[in-house]
């Protein structure tokens, strides 16, 4: 049952996030991508982690991917960057990338991992908060400057130059 | 848990606080053109986090080498050097903005991003836990992409912020990956608990550990610009302002290195890797494809770009001989203290340059001697540095890294010929370095003095001062350096 459902999982976050990629339509690509982020929640649940697939959910799904189909909507979706595609290096990536995950692949496959059991009991997540205010309470202080120059970069970066203030005031 | 009078957590509060506030400043006061005001706050931070660590050093008050704690993070000697390497490219991005950043949009945004970015650097040469690495790692990369793109009128800007950004992003990816896998493995962030795990690793388990020290290698050598995770480096320090690539080439590439030391080469010692000569060949690749591209290039900042490469394969010997001998990390250390000032200025020049003759081409600054005598003594004497010529401090840090490699051919016998690359790319980065001198003292004739930027004449002075002094008078640095230098025993 499991199997069925790993592999479910894996055909549609793959595809969607192939669709993602491959999509000429900005809108589809991010309902695609919605498609992806959503799977990876589906992974979550099937590793015994629940607190982390409704995060996975509620932020990345419901948040960002909504966010993003917004901007989307919102703004003007003409190309901004000429499209050279060139098939050669096409093919190169498809098969560099084949090349990786064969490797890769057969790497874990290889290894020890397969005899592991996991009987041990989900990590309350409780734990989860504790230690981001005790062990990690740096870690959370460098997310909070990160938020802050994440937010300020992107105001400057979006902020139209051909419009002044009195204009927006306006 | 950490002390919050630990020199990490000084610099996170004094960088954080100042940086967070200059934006709000700037809102406050309504005020979107005065770049020396918010230039002049930052710059006070800086000094006082360099002047903390400064102290903490004089008072003793910090472990010697590079310690792993039951905590996030290590108030040691290793990360107080790469604290003082990162704050002084950080003063030098700042001082030489003040004139590059006149009459230019959000001036508060620019210098409040480079805090922000310092203290990522900072933060990740400190850090003994891989969660806490990785938060390090994007709070210095989210705002150097926007910094990279800050010109948003000018598409190299664009470009070159789109590819450091993608790149960026893969090498991000790849860490993290890296991380999952070590943590699977070990149950453990702490990056002591991990090497230790390691030391003791099951067989079937090692190829996957094997892979999670990859995954590190491929993240970090993005960053660090080793061949073959290059490709973005050129256009971006190209494209991006020129005090920008100042902070990217002078500052996140050492941070890569700083990981490097923490996770890599000791995770290769625990996992009983010989890992050596696969870094060697690395080295040797880097540094001839730096130099050798650098050759063929028309523009001073692309030069720089590839010399930068060039100088992570010098620096990557020190890391491949890391087991034969402790010179290897000492010559690593210092060549990483003394390229943080030598790139910082050359960049800082290009600045001055650009910002007084819009242009770095190579045809552009002919006569330059004679039209910014001062700039182009200060980028001659950092050119000079960085080939190694004696009595400058890169001859120093060069004859450290070389030697130990001779040194470490009783070992191995292959080190020897990391040496020999070496010293011929070092002559061979003379030849373009030279070329770039030749046009601005002997090529051109008829150029006036201009007037040169206060700030970047301050750089300059202040980097021909430390280069030379240095150079006449290495003691001091050689023996901080090697109270630094991480102890390569683990413990099983």
């Amino acid at each position: 049952m499991v199997d069925a459902t790993f592999l479910a999982l894996s055909v549609l976050t793959i595809g969607s996030a192939i669709a993602a990629l491959e999509m000429r339509s900005l809108i589809y690509g991010s309902i695609a991508l919605m498609g992806a982020l959503g799977g990876v929640a589906g992974f979550f649940l099937l590793l015994d982690s629940p607190f982390v697939a409704m995060f996975q959910i509620a932020v990345y799904v419901g948040s960002i991917a909504v966010l993003i189909l917004f901007t989307v909507m919102l703004v003007r979706r003409e190309l901004i960057f000429t499209k050279v595609e060139d098939p050669r290096r096409r093919y190169a990536g498809i098969g560099l990338m084949l090349v990786l995950m064969v490797g890769l692949g057969s790497l874990v496959i290889d290894s020890g991992l397969k005899s592991v059991t996991a009987d041990e009991p989900p990590i309350d997540f409780r734990l989860i908060g504790e230690d981001f205010l005790t062990y990690y309470w740096p870690a959370l202080v460098l997310m909070a400057l990160i938020l802050a120059g994440s937010v300020t970069g992107a105001l400057v970066l979006a902020r139209r130059e051909d419009v002044t203030d009195e204009q927006r005031a306006d | 848990m950490i002390e919050l009078t630990s020199t990490p957590m000084i610099i996170v509060a004094i960088l954080g606080t100042i940086g967070v506030l200059i934006p709000v400043i700037s809102v406050a006061r309504k005020e979107h053109g005065s770049s020396s005001f918010y230039g002049a706050i930052a710059l006070g931070a800086l000094f006082a986090s360099i002047g903390y660590v400064i102290y903490q050093i004089a008072a003793n008050n910090i472990a010697p080498a590079a310690i792993f704690t039951e905590d996030v993070l290590a108030d040691d000697t290793f990360g107080s050097l790469f604290a003082i390497a990162m704050l002084i490219v950080a003063i030098f991005t700042t001082v030489g903005s003040f004139n590059y950043m006149r009459k230019k949009s959000h001036p508060a945004v620019y210098f409040s991003l480079i805090l922000l970015s310092t203290i990522g650097m900072v933060l990740i040469a400190y850090s003994t836990d891989l969660v806490m690495l990785f938060v390090a790692w994007e709070l210095m990369s989210i705002p150097t992409y926007v910094l990279a793109g800050f010109m948003k009128k000018d598409p190299s800007s664009n470009e070159a912020a789109l590819k450091y950004f993608l790149f960026g992003a893969l090498s991000s990816a790849i860490i993290i990956y890296g991380i999952s896998i070590a943590y699977g493995l070990t149950g453990s962030t702490n990056i002591g608990d991990v090497i230790q795990t390691f030391a003791t690793i099951d067989s079937e388990m090692l190829p996957l550990a094997l892979l999670a020290i990859a995954m590190f290698v491929a993240g970090f050598g993005f960053k660090m610009g080793l061949v073959p995770f290059h490709m973005w480096l050129p256009d971006t320090y190209e494209g991006a302002p020129p005090t920008i690539s100042a902070l990217l080439a002078a500052g996140t590439k050492k941070a890569g290195f700083a990981a490097a030391l923490r996770v890599i080469v000791m995770g290769s010692i625990a996992l009983s890797l010989d890992w050596t000569f696969a870094l060697g060949v690395i080295a040797v690749m880097t540094m001839t494809v730096g130099n050798i591209a650098a050759i063929m290039q028309k523009n001073l900042a692309r030069v720089l770009a590839y010399s930068s490469i060039g100088h992570a394969g010098y620096i990557l010997i020190g890391l491949a001989i890391a087991p034969y001998t402790a010179i290897g990390i000492q010559g690593s250390l210092f060549h990483i203290l003394n390229h943080a000032v030598m790139k910082g200025a050359a960049f800082i020049a290009v600045a001055g340059i650009v910002t007084t003759l819009a242009s770095s081409h190579l045809d552009k600054i002919k006569g330059l001697g004679r039209s910014m005598p001062i700039t182009s003594l200060g980028l001659v004497i950092s050119l000079l540095a960085l080939a190694g010529v004696p009595p400058l401090n890169g001859f120093w840090s060069k004859l450290i890294l070389f030697g130990a490699a001779l040194d470490a051919g009783a070992v191995a016998p292959w080190t020897p010929w990391l040496a020999i690359a070496g010293v011929l790319n070092s002559a061979l980065s003379l030849a373009y370095y030279g070329w770039i001198i030749r046009k601005m003292y002997f090529e051109g004739e008829t150029e006036k003095r201009v007037r040169e930027p206060a700030s970047v004449v301050a750089v300059m002075i202040f980097s021909i001062i430390f280069i030379v002094g240095i150079g006449v008078y290495p003691d001091p640095i050689i023996q901080f350096v090697e109270t630094a230098v991480p102890s390569l025993a683990v413990t099983p």
